[in-house]
């Protein structure tokens, strides 16, 4: 083996073998602005899809549904409070008889 | 949680910054794999519009470390399909666009910089992952860690992989001199 490139002599030349590679000015620009045209793309299409969407009468099924199950469920929730509260005040007047009913 | 709710404004930004401070690391780790501008153009631009679609998700999992070695994976990954494409359907034979010689003049190689020409020839010879990091190493300036993870090795498997490729250039290069 030669003795001169032992020991780090091999990598300065490495180092001029390699050199970085600047890139070409437009390449820069060019790519931001493919970056940039995609960007602004997601996004309206995003916002484009949200509208289009809404405005097709295929897509009124699940919101319809989500509606009439939230009210359903609500109305549900009151029927069932309500219900709790009559039976628990029924409660408590079968037990003030009780206790009436005990006492006599 | 910060991570998280950043907006896309906010990661633009940080993406807009991530490429201006490492497009000239891409293009010439780009140039020295496929050997010629108009392909390393192509593989740069390649190789920052993947990073743009997963950036979100490699900032949350790089866990606050450099995004260097993530984006010369991509390159590197890219540029094994570009030669996997080239080597299906070869339009010039791959050593015309020896990327190395490229750069450096006739004048440059002929006026006393024989070591020089025998460092560059030697560098061809040598396998692909050996040569890739030592493009990493010397023309990108990464340490071994950040070559590790672009090349999805370990820490002492780079190591090892650098120690053997600037050996084996030593050999080759030593060989060529005791023949010239």
């Amino acid at each position: 083996m030669s003795s001169g490139h032992e020991a780090g002599g091999l990598e300065p030349l490495l180092a001029r073998v390699f050199p970085p590679v600047e890139p070409p000015a437009d390449l820069s620009t060019r790519v931001m602005d493919k970056l940039q045209s995609i960007s602004d793309h997601a996004a309206g299409e995003l916002e484009g899809w949200e509208l289009a969407a809404m405005r097709d009468p295929r897509n009124w099924v699940r919101p319809a549904l989500a509606l009439v199950g939230g009210t359903a469920a609500g109305a549900g929730l009151v029927l069932l409070r309500l219900h709790q509260r009559h039976r628990g005040r029924g409660g408590a007047d079968d037990g003030a008889t009780q206790v009436d009913g005990s006492e006599h | 949680m910060e991570e998280l709710s950043k907006t896309k404004a906010q990661l633009d930004a940080e993406f807009s910054e991530l490429y201006r401070s490492h497009l000239r690391d891409v293009y010439s780790y780009s140039y020295y794999r496929v050997g010629n501008h108009h392909d390393a153009e192509d593989l740069t631009e390649q190789t920052f519009l993947q990073a743009y679609r997963h950036f979100e998700r490699a900032q949350r999992e790089s866990d606050g470390r450099p995004l260097r070695p993530w984006l010369i994976r991509i390159a590197h990954n890219l540029a094994a399909n570009h030669y996997r494409y080239r080597l299906r359907r070869p339009q010039a034979p791959l050593e015309e666009s020896a990327p190395v010689a490229a750069l450096h003049s006739t004048e440059e190689l002929v006026a006393g910089r024989d070591e020089l020409a025998r460092v560059l020839d030697g560098v061809k010879r040598l396998p692909d992952d050996r040569r890739e990091a030592l493009i990493m190493r010397f023309s990108l300036g990464m340490d071994n860690r950040e070559i590790a993870r672009a090349l999805g090795r370990s820490d002492g498997a780079t190591k090892v992989l650098i120690h053997r490729a600037i050996k084996q250039l030593e050999e080759i290069v030593a060989l060529a001199e005791e023949h010239g």
